[in-house]
């Protein structure tokens, strides 16, 4: 058992009211699983993997990570944020020792581990490079980079490739599922898109909001390397569209006006809708 | 042109209130000659040197100092910003009260002249820091002074690099007051020298070197610095 959530709430105390990000949550993840945290905005996912980084402290219920109770970021937790949070003062090559440095490894070493890792995301030709010469997509593989030289176990992703093109993301997902085949290591991945999660995870959480919680556990037992384009995964797919399609409109609606409604918006008003109304 | 326009034909200045730049170039030359000029630069200097490393030594520590506490943070900032607005001139007479005429006079109005900008400058720019570095570097293992050295003063860098410059300024402008009040060796001497004279010639020589040597240091570590940063962050 990798990490443990146990009875893991939060409440946000604003001016106005108080807000359940998340209440009670339990959950166990085993060694080498990869774990995908899916919901709607708003159901308190990236809360739940900032306080199992440590970044964030439960309101109520613990967190333990290898039977030790989790009490503040650490390096045992490599964490990979939505923007790539690469240090712009540094080049490539630092960016990704930095954690290295961080421990106190000798230069030599750290340097050789930090090649060794950016070979496996594809990027020694640019380690001299400095972070704004990079686009999007080798941002994130530079961050990814960072996060596997720190020889974790745990690898927490909050949605890493939300902010990118849908071709840079697929080759992403690709790669990742490659790291994460080769490495072994246990990854918690936070993402909204469900095609992302069927794509790249061994169980699903689906969360609902207000107040987060887990609503349904599912189980992907699809062979790997996985592909976006085979029909096993659109029909996975379509399962857990249909378990999320009322919490996106729950969230929605809270949004909305009163008056809105999924199904009705969703019929198209023809030009001619009105036609001779003003006769 | 301007000036023998202004000065020969038009009888607009006066010579002797508006110096053509051929007598300035003169009289820099008697005090080149002589060594008064050298000699007054290199003192002048070594005091900027010493007195605006000093700013930075303690103008660094008590940024850190108020950024670990906060309630001396909330309590010192408006402090900071009134001596800020005090000009230097003023610390000159309670200077001379404290240390007598000495070389230690001056260095002390240089430094509590600079030191304060370079203290809000660093604070400022740490509390800026995005908190997505921080959170970040909190995840890779740094902790304490390690984040400070690693992760909020880089990464504040650019708006330090603001205030270390106008620290800079500040420091010329206490020496320069510092040495004219107090009649030691030095720019600010021979400037009030030239006054005592009734000589506008070496006052605009002296005025003329002065903002070179702003400009030289400018030119030559400031601006490097800066273009470093600016290539460094992409922000050309």
């Amino acid at each position: 058992m990798s990490l443990i959530l146990d009875g893991v709430g939060k409440r946000f105390i604003t001016k106005h009211r108080v807000v359940h990000t998340l209440e009670n949550v339990t959950l166990k993840i085993n060694q080498g699983e990869f774990l995908c945290l899916l919901g709607p905005s708003g159901c308190g996912k990236s809360t739940l993997l900032n306080i199992a980084a440590g970044l964030e402290k439960p309101t109520t219920g613990k967190v333990y990570f290898k039977e030790k109770e989790i009490t503040e970021a650490g390096p045992d937790r490599a964490v990979m944020f939505q923007e790539a949070a690469l240090f712009p003062w540094l080049n490539v090559i630092d960016n990704v020792e930095f954690a290295m440095r961080m421990s106190g490894m000798p230069k030599k070493e750290r340097k050789e581990k930090a090649l060794q890792v950016l070979k496996m995301v594809h990027l020694t030709e640019f380690q001299d490079s400095f972070i704004h010469e990079l686009s999007g997509g080798m941002r994130q593989r530079v961050a990814l980079a960072r996060a596997l030289t720190m020889d974790a176990d745990l690898l927490l992703m909050d949605e890493p490739f939300a902010a990118l093109d849908s071709q840079t993301k697929n080759i992403l997902q690709m790669e990742l599922q490659q790291i994460w085949w080769d490495t072994k290591k246990t990854i918690i991945f936070v993402t909204h898109d469900v095609k992302e999660a069927v794509l790249l995870a061994d169980r699903v959480i689906v969360m609902a909001a207000n107040p987060g919680r887990i609503k349904k556990e599912i189980k992907i037992q699809l062979a790997r390397p996985r592909c976006l384009e085979s029909l096993d995964t659109a029909y996975v797919e379509a399962q857990i569209m249909r378990e999320l399609k009322n919490e996106v409109e729950k969230v929605a609606k809270a949004e909305y006006d009163s008056d809105w409604d999924l199904e009705k918006d969703t019929i198209l008003l023809g030009p001619d809708h009105y036609l001779g109304i003003g006769l | 042109m301007a000036y023998e326009l202004g000065v020969e034909y038009l009888k607009v200045w006066q010579p002797n209130g508006f110096p053509s730049p051929i007598n300035i170039a003169k009289t820099l030359e008697i005090l080149l000659v002589d060594h008064t000029l050298g000699i007054a630069v290199l003192t002048s200097i070594t005091r900027l040197a010493i007195g605006y490393g000093i700013s930075l030594v303690l103008g660094f520590l008590f940024a850190l100092i108020m950024l670990r506490f906060k309630a001396l943070q909330e309590n010192l900032s408006p402090l900071l910003l009134g001596l800020q607005t005090l000009p230097n001139v003023c610390w000159v007479p309670l200077a001379v009260l404290w240390f007598g005429l000495r070389e230690s006079t001056i260095i002390f109005v240089v430094v509590i002249g600079s030191t304060f900008a370079i203290t809000l400058a660093v604070e400022s720019g740490v509390k800026n820091v995005k908190s997505i570095y921080l959170r970040a570097a909190q995840t890779m293992g740094a902790k304490g002074l390690k984040t400070y050295q690693n992760v909020a003063l880089p990464a504040a860098l650019p708006e330090i690099i603001n205030g270390m410059k106008q620290g800079w300024a500040f420091a010329w402008r206490g020496l320069i007051s510092g040495e004219m009040l107090m009649q030691v060796k030095g720019l600010g001497e021979i400037l009030i020298v030239g006054k005592e004279k009734a000589d506008i010639n070496q006052i605009i020589a002296i005025m003329v070197v002065i903002i070179v040597l702003g400009l030289m240091v400018n030119k030559l570590v400031f601006e490097r610095v800066e273009a470093n940063i600016r290539y460094r962050w992409g922000l050309d």
